[in-house]
């Protein structure tokens, strides 16, 4: 298997209170830029509550961080969130170091996340 | 360790685009794997070196992508040592403030020498501030 692992896949489920979010793979350098644009564009006025399922995601850089950080932020304008379900040890781990655990709040399922919302 | 300006054995110059560095960024995951290396240290050294490519594009070389970026490594089954450099003005390390302050802990960006820094064993800059070089031992 390549070192970099699998490529970023991004799977949008829109729901009645929150849209989910799937990463699968891999947020390298390469995509991580990408991955901030697309998490902005779902956010307006009917989306402004993301669920952002990070189960089977293998590795985020901090410019990935940085997307998720930035989506939430949008979300807040309009006194929305971002929330983060079952991230990999590895990136729980990131999570963190970084202290984005007292910004984001982490569920083990998305339907805890969704009971949350 | 402090920056050691010696060449190391293996030298690519790739112009400042981020998948050009990322061919470069899978052959040293792969001889460190090669080398013993686990999982976690790949994914450490993945980490850190994602940092600093993306520090040296953006920040160093402004990201246009006619500069260049410079990398160059050695991987043995002891240690990981790259060099990274681009053609910016170089900055001062020390005086990036701590991301994980209450006033910065929402901002989308400044992650990226914390990181590196938390990674590895050692992270240490050229006088300019425009290489980095990054050393993560074999645990």
């Amino acid at each position: 298997m390549s070192s970099h692992g699998s490529p970023l896949r991004v799977e949008v489920r829109p729901g009645k209170d929150a849209t989910i979010v799937k990463l699968t793979g891999s947020a390298g350098m390469e995509v991580a830029g990408k991955l901030r644009d697309q998490l902005l564009s779902l956010i307006n006025a009917e989306t402004r509550r993301l669920i952002v399922d990070m189960s089977e995601l293998e590795f985020i850089n901090s410019v990935g961080l940085g997307g998720i950080v930035a989506a939430h932020l949008r979300c807040r304008k309009s006194d929305g969130e971002v929330h983060l379900v079952s991230p990999q040890p590895s990136i729980r781990a990131l999570l963190e170091l970084t202290k984005l655990t007292k910004l984001f709040s982490i569920h083990d399922s998305i339907e805890s996340a969704i009971a949350q919302v | 360790m402090p920056f050691d300006p010696q060449p190391l054995e293996n030298q690519h110059v790739v112009l400042s685009d981020l998948r050009a560095a990322r061919e470069i960024e899978e052959r040293i995951l792969q001889e460190a794997e090669a080398c013993g290396f686990s999982q976690e240290s790949a994914f450490a050294i993945r980490l850190a070196l994602e940092e600093a490519i993306v520090n040296a594009h953006k920040h160093g070389n402004r990201c246009d992508s006619t500069k260049h970026i410079r990398v160059s490594y050695k991987v043995t089954p002891e240690r990981v040592i790259v060099r990274i450099a681009d053609e910016g003005q170089g900055f001062d390390p020390d005086a990036i403030p701590d991301p994980t302050s209450p006033d910065r802990i929402s901002l989308p960006n400044g992650r990226g020498l914390m990181l590196m820094r938390a990674y590895l064993d050692d992270v240490s800059y050229n006088e300019k501030g425009n290489e980095v070089q990054l050393i993560k031992e074999r645990s």
